[in-house]
């Protein structure tokens, strides 16, 4: 059994690598992520789209990567995942993250709610006062994120939607056609 | 997977592994105290889990290979009670030579 | 009384408050579901819940020490080796477990530098504790491990309980060693993280917890080592069999390739069959030895043991393990239902059960029984599978309102939180935890007073130390 696992450990951390098959370069925030269904593996699939610069600007594959590695540490550090879940594991107070960067709820409810008008401006402006734009009443607590570390979630959150889950979450692009 | 389907195909697997428990309680109970009713029960138990492999066969939208998977592990559980107890039995004997 | 033995007791002394402050803290997290403004931007939701699961696995691993230490010099007829060290690094363990948790309560969080993930908070499920006290634990159980083999080394003797042990404790111990590093990759750090958290469960502490309650029989029923150790080989080979690529279930949805869907749901819907075998052997003990012993809690709290494991594990975890399921289920309160009735069946109810065992032989008590157990055992049990209940409503109601029909967004999440079903859940679950927490009282009550009376009515049996 261990030497079965190991074989399909080092296939599947190659598959997972950042530029893996299954897991996309950290420089994917530069373009446009959807989220469709494939006939052919009867399941959703993230699509990688033409350019969308993030933040209005694009990032060389180094930049994207330190930015990952502080993205990782803001939400280590603030134990995020001791409320919300990541590709579904972690704690069930707040909603999955796994596909949030592609939730409508940043075009309808933050964005105007914000006074943002792009997607990411909002996600930045919730994440750093969450207290100040609830949508029901289980709250985000305030966490004291900096700018610049409110960023670099946004931008961890976009290339984490662009990560191919084998379909979870399930029927996310029902709701997803008109964003 | 509509969610009525989820909810039944659900209920159904953990009933099934229940039912295995029942089994194999009532079997063991049966064999100890040798009492046929026992055993009896318990058999009635494991007719409930084919019965709940035909229902998840059928009636659910598994993957045929899961379906498969389902009807052999209905043949295995029949024999783990048993099995277990004459394995259980035998190591008590070897212990009293 | 060894020297180890004493240490024992302290080890289930500071394990049972942990228990405690456990119950407390998992009851404040459930109270967030029911109001969310509770101590809101004070003390939110993940602090008390850090504290819960954390307490969970120390107390937990202090009781499987705590054991091990009891049984240990027994089993080889002499002191432990290096006894003292063990001694320091109890005291050194709780010091490192009081400042983790005040500074949980105090500092709580970090700012984004490696300090935080040293000092402060690593924000990684069930090991958030910062580095510095991690390496504490790991210089615990190298310790404990080390006590382990150079006491059997000294004895020259090995018995096949003491050798699946240490067998078993070496990759417990690596494994712990996840608890150090940040990756920036999420689905290889989830990779990574579920070797330890799902290898813990399923694999190492399974074999530990079946070497404990090989002992343990040998002990409560006089079962004879040759069985005991021939069954436990059996279970061993059954358990790794299935639970080493049952780690598969959780790599469906990480990023990790599609086979995984079908190997971990293959294994893992293996996983029952072998805690379907241990409660057979309950039966058989039982109905062999005709219930034949001095010490019922101990003895109801072993059946406790095999059943929780068997339905908590093998039911409900069989319940949502083909992918198919799970994809729905997947991170819902259902995970949370199968996670509280595994842990306790598996593991709670074996280390209280050995705390029984382990007090009539300290307190010589022939007559070991009470009321206040039975009440300990009835609430405690009650409020779990109360508890348990519930929230697999909430779960359901996730998994079709939530992922099934809604589509996994905020709004879909939040219809779902606001369902009824899931609502009344949250205050069902309340409700049984107070249920549980009166029976924890009841338990701490017996433990400190079961089989003193009869020690004091019997003056010639020796003085427990
Ligand atoms: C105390 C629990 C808690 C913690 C800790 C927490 N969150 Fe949240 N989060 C929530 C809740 C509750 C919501 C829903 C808020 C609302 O709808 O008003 C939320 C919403 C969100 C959303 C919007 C999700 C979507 O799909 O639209 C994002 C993104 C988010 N949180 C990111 C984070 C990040 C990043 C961290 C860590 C830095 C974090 N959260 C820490 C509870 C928490
Ligand atoms: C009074 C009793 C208890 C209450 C009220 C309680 C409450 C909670 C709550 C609210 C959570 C957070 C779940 C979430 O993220 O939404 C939790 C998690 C958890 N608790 Fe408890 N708990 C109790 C007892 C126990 C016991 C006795 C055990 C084990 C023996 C346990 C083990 C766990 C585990 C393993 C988790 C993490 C589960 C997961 O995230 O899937 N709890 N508990
Ligand atoms: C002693 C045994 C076990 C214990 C203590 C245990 C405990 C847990 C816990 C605490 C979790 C939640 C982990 C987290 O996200 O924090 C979990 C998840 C899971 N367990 Fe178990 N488990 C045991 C055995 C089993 C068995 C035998 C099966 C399968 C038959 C199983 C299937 C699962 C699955 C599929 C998940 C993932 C849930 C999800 O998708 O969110 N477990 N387990
Ligand atoms: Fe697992």
């Amino acid at each position: 059994m261990l030497v079965v696992l190991a074989f399909l450990t080092i296939d599947s951390l190659d598959a997972s690598r950042a530029g893996g098959r299954q897991v996309p370069d950290y420089d994917v925030i530069n373009q446009h992520i959807g989220y469709t269904y494939d006939w052919s593996r009867r399941l959703e699939v993230p699509v990688i789209g033409p350019a969308e610069p993030l933040f209005g600007r694009t990032y060389s594959l180094q930049e994207a990567s330190g930015l990952m590695s502080f993205g990782k540490l803001v939400i280590q550090s603030r134990a995020c995942m001791d409320c919300h879940t990541f590709f579904g594991n972690g704690a069930y107070y707040g909603p999955d993250l796994t596909k949030a960067w592609l939730d409508p709820a940043w075009s309808q409810i933050w964005m105007p709610m914000t006074g943002s008008s792009t997607r990411e401006a909002a996600m930045v402006a919730f994440l750093m006062h969450p207290d100040q734009y609830p949508t029901w009443t289980r709250r985000m607590p305030n966490l004291h994120l900096t700018r610049a570390e409110a960023q670099a979630v946004v931008a961890y959150l976009k290339w984490m939607s662009a990560i191919d889950t084998n379909g979870f979450p399930a029927h996310f692009g029902r709701i997803q056609a008109q964003n | 997977m509509t969610s009525a389907a989820l909810f039944a195909t659900s209920a159904a697997l953990g009933l099934l592994v229940l039912l295995g428990g029942a089994y194999g309680v009532l079997y063991a109970l049966g064999a100890a105290r040798s009492s046929p009713s026992l055993t009896g029960a318990g058999y009635a138990c494991y007719a409930g889990q084919l019965l709940l492999v035909l229902v998840v066969c059928l009636g659910s939208p598994l993957a045929s290979l899961w379906k498969l998977f389902m009807a052999v592990s209905g043949v295995v559980y029949g024999f783990i009670p048993p099995a277990t107890w004459r394995l259980l039995d035998s190591i008590h004997h070897n212990q009293l030579q | 009384m060894y020297r180890s033995q004493k240490l024992a007791l302290r080890y289930f002394i500071a394990a049972i408050t942990l228990f405690g402050v456990m119950i407390a803290a998992g009851l404040l997290s459930a109270l967030y579901y029911i109001d969310p403004a509770l101590l809101y931007n004070v003390f939110d939701f993940q602090m008390a819940k850090i504290l819960h699961i954390d307490t969970l696995i120390i107390w937990l691993l202090m009781g499987f020490i705590g054991a091990v230490y009891w049984f240990l010099p027994k089993e080889l007829g002499r002191e432990v080796v290096g006894i003292w060290v063990a001694e320091l690094l109890f005291y050194v363990f709780c010091s490192a477990v009081a400042v983790v948790a005040v500074v949980f309560v105090v500092v709580q969080y970090g700012g984004s530098n490696e300090f935080s993930m040293w000092f402060i908070n690593q924000g990684r499920k069930y090991v958030e504790a910062p580095r510095w006290a991690a390496v504490g634990v790991v210089a615990v159980v190298l310790t404990f491990v080390f006590n382990v083999t150079a006491t059997a080394w000294q004895a020259r003797r090995i018995t096949g309980v003491l050798g699946v042990l240490i067998l078993d404790l070496v990759p417990l111990a690596v494994l712990y060693l996840d608890a150090f590093p940040k990756i920036t990759n999420m689905s290889h750090d989830l990779y990574w993280w579920w070797w330890l958290v799902h290898m813990w469960v399923e694999a190492t502490w399974e074999v530990l917890i079946g070497c404990l309650m090989a002992w343990s029989l040998m002990e409560l029923m006089g079962t004879s080592r040759r069985i005991v150790e021939t069954w436990l080989y059996i279970e061993v080979m059954l358990v790794l069999g299935t639970g080493i690529l049952g780690l598969g279930h959780h790599y469906f949805w990480i990023g990790t390739p599609q086979y995984w869907l079908s190997i971990g749901g293959f294994f893992s819907a293996l996983e029952p069959l072998p805690l379907l075998g241990m409660v057979v052997h309950a039966v058989y003990d039982a109905g062999t030895h005709h219930m034949k012993t001095t010490n019922r809690p101990a003895f109801y709290w072993v059946l406790a043991e095999a059943f929780g494991n068997f339905i908590g594990a093998g039911v409900f975890g069989f319940m949502m393990t083909l992918p198919q399921i799970n994809l729905y289920s997947h991170g819902t309160q259902w995970t949370v239902s199968h996670g509280h009735f595994a842990f306790w069946g598996a593991y709670a109810c074996g280390v209280i059960a050995i705390m029984y065992l382990v007090l009539q032989r300290t307190r010589s008590a022939e007559h070991f029984d009470s009321r206040a157990w039975k009440w300990g055992f009835g609430l405690l049990n009650l409020g779990l599978v109360g508890m348990v209940g519930g929230l697999l409503i909430a779960g359901i109601t996730q998994a079709i309102y939530e992922r099934a029909e809604g589509g996994s967004t905020l709004q879909a999440f939040v219809a779902a939180s606001e369902h009824p079903w899931f609502r009344s859940a949250m205050y069902a679950r309340f409700i049984f935890g107070i249920v549980f927490a009166l029976g924890y009282f009841a338990l701490v009550y017996d433990l400190l007073a079961i089989g003193r009376r009869a020690a004091v009515a019997a003056p010639t049996q020796a003085a427990p130390a």
